[in-house]
């Protein structure tokens, strides 16, 4: 018998047993809905992921810091330049101007900036409340969006950022009327007497207003000053204290994304720790793969439960053709093509439950991306990324799991005798 | 030619040994319409399960156009039985939830004939029992009578040489009985076919050329009938 034969006489008998063949491919669809989604949801995942950190880092650039102390019980040594700046909020040693000299002279290096985070006392303008502020560095590297104004290369020394929520606190009747308008910063100076404390106000013309965007992670709450405002702003509050001169983490730009690779394993082995945009990406595509694969477990364990509704539901078959089968056994059709009659069936099962899983997994993935791009913030980025190979993967193996579940009714069928089915009472 | 030779097959062991075919000894010409009679449970189904290779004996041969279709290995002879011989049985076993169209094509799709072949040999089957315009309708929905006559259309699609019959009209009345009777003498004289029917109609018997009396796995007689 012909395999188109045998193929279309599975797919009628299945067709004779409807609400059968449906249940049995909804189990399976379960599956394929599940495994659908987890892999979409992957792709979609690291492929955001991809872009917040091409968006928010250079992949030329390292960020480096000294190797924190090995952990250890009891009490540590002194060693002479632990840090006390930040409380307990970082307790590693520093970079101090012989690190960053050293780092400067390495192949491959192009630059070495410090990170500034000035603790600055607030920020206000005039006849407006002070407010808390966080300043960070400006990069040029890092993809902001604007809701008004706008910067092309880098900032001059007196310029500022601000983001939405601090033009509506400080007054301004729109992120463009804030343009080009001055605000203060006040600092204090560290190491002036308790008795006799020094401030300073610094002022900066602002020169953009950053909204939140689904890519910029850093930018959202900070105020954003160039590097140099930044070192100036550091270098008074804290001029005449032992953090002057010492930093918690430095930038590295190098020539090239592979240089960059190269510069962290020779810091690695002078004893700093070195990231680069590539390991910063590997941590949350990390994260993103446990919890897919957490996913895609559901999604096995509904397939393999699936499995015994295949050898199930094709046992019964078989018991209730028994004499169709007889029949055709009779009329000569060989054990292989019986055999292949009911894997067939099971094929046809799979390839059902697949397309109903895949299918309800593309609809409800289209319909829910942009609510979860709404809820998340993220603006038109899709968390849930359906590729063809992916689906395609999904129904095939479905397919072949379910042909593998009918291989033991196959066989009990192909074994059937012909004369004990076409016996009548 | 059908030689059936030394035929003997025994159901059990020791002395639950049940003896249901004994020496059994015939031949039968191309084209021969035969009986097999007997009481029930006398061994004719039996018998003509190993006339046409679905059950094997304990010893013997078959032999049919000068091969002993016994020592065929199973792929030969599931062929031998696609293109060779047809079946009909007491039960009809016509695939209920399949139209009549599915079901007469089944033996030509277990004999590979070309799908673009099949149509005509289908239709002409349907017409020869009088079903052509069934064509469409399930098994399910057709009267005992039609059923039968639709196994016979499935049993004469792909023109087989020899048409085994077990007790094809002891579901039936006498009337529609009657109709499948003269379907299958009719091919059997007009096609020169082999027609082997196991029977207890004494009426149907006697329509025959030839008669085999069965007793207890044992020929009783054999008679050729004069016409
Ligand atoms: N598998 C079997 N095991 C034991 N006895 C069997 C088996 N098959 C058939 N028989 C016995 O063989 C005898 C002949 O059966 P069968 O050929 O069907 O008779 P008939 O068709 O003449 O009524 C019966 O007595 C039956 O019970
Ligand atoms: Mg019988």
């Amino acid at each position: 018998m012909k395999l188109r034969d045998v193929t279309i006489r599975a797919g009628r008998s299945l067709k004779q047993a409807k609400a059968r063949t449906l249940l049995t491919s909804l189990a399976i669809g379960v599956g394929a809905f599940t495994i659908t989604l987890s892999l979409a949801a992957g792709v979609g995942g690291r492929a955001y992921t991809d872009e917040i950190v091409n968006a928010n880092t250079n992949v030329k650039e390292l960020s480096v810091t000294k190797s924190p102390p090995k952990s250890q019980q009891g009490p540590q040594k002194y060693t002479g330049n632990a840090s006390g700046v930040s409380g307990g909020l970082f307790s590693g040693e520093l970079l101090d101007q012989a690190d960053i000299d050293k780092i400067l002279k390495l192949d491959g290096v192009v630059s070495v900036s410090p990170n500034y985070n000035p603790q600055v006392k607030y920020v206000t303008r005039s006849d407006q409340d002070k407010y808390v502020a966080t300043i960070s560095t400006f990069s040029p590297s890092v993809t902001l969006k604007f809701a008004a104004g706008s910067v092309n290369g880098d900032l001059a020394s007196n310029e500022i950022i601000l983001t939405e929520e601090y033009v509506k606190a400080l007054g301004f009747s729109s992120s463009q009327d804030a343009i080009g308008k001055t605000v203060n910063i006040v600092a204090d100076k560290l190491s002036s007497p308790v008795t006799a404390p020094e401030n300073n106000t610094f002022v900066y013309t602002v020169k953009g207003v950053s909204s939140k965007s689904g890519l910029a992670f850093r930018a959202q709450s900070s105020l954003l000053i160039s590097n140099s405002s930044a070192k100036t702003l550091y270098d008074y509050i804290n001029l005449g204290t032992r953090s002057y001169g010492n930093y918690i983490v430095a930038s590295v730009e190098t020539t090239s994304a592979s240089q960059a690779q190269k510069v962290k394993d020779t810091l690695t082995g002078m004893g700093y720790l070195a990231q680069t945009a590539a390991d910063v990406l590997g941590v949350i595509n990390t994260f993103i793969n446990v919890l897919q694969g957490v996913l895609l477990g559901f999604g096995a364990l509904a397939v393999l439960t699936s499995v015994f509704g295949i050898i199930n539901t094709q046992y019964i078959s078989v018991l209730e053709r028994t004499q169709q089968i007889g029949l055709m056994k009779a009329l000569g059709m060989r054990r292989r093509d019986v055999g292949r009659l009911f894997k067939l069936e099971a094929a046809w099962i799979g390839l059902l439950g697949g397309s109903i899983g895949t299918g309800l997994a593309v609809i409800l993935g289209t319909i829910a991306n942009p609510i979860i791009s709404k809820a998340l913030d993220i603006g038109n980025i899709s968390l849930i990324v359906f590729t063809p190979m992916n689906i395609a993967v999904v129904i095939v193996g479905l397919v072949i799991v379910s042909v593998s579940s009918g291989i033991l009714p196959a066989r009990k069928a192909a074994k059937l005798n012909p004369i004990e089915a076409l016996r009548t009472e | 030619m059908i030689e059936v030779k030394k035929i003997s097959k025994t159901y059990g062991k020791g002395d639950n040994a049940f003896r249901v075919l004994d020496n059994i000894n015939f031949t039968v010409p191309d084209g021969a319409s035969v009986a097999i009679l007997g009481k029930s449970g006398s061994g004719k189904s039996t018998l003509m399960h190993v006339m046409s290779g679905l059950d094997k004996p304990d010893s013997g041969e078959i032999i049919i156009d000068g091969k002993n279709i016994l020592q065929l290995n199973q792929k030969d002879i599931d062929k031998f039985r696609s293109t060779k011989m047809s079946f009909i049985f007491q039960s009809f076993f016509v695939q209920a939830k399949e139209n009549c169209y599915d079901n007469v094509s089944l033996p030509l799709e277990i004999a590979d004939v070309a799908p673009s072949r099949r149509k005509s040999k289908i239709e002409t089957a349907l017409k020869a029992v009088d079903l052509l315009d069934k064509i469409k309708s399930r098994a399910k929905d057709l009267s005992g009578g039609q059923k039968q006559r639709l196994a016979v259309a499935r049993a004469i699609v792909n023109s087989p040489q020899v048409l085994f019959a077990d007790e094809p009209t002891g579901n039936l009345d006498s009337v529609t009985g009657g109709k499948v009777e003269d379907l299958l003498f009719d091919y059997n004289k007009k096609n020169n076919v082999t027609l082997i029917v196991v029977t207890h109609d004494a009426e149907l018997a006697d329509r025959c050329d030839m008669q085999i009396h069965i007793k207890d796995g044992k020929i009783d007689s054999i008679r050729e009938m004069k016409k």
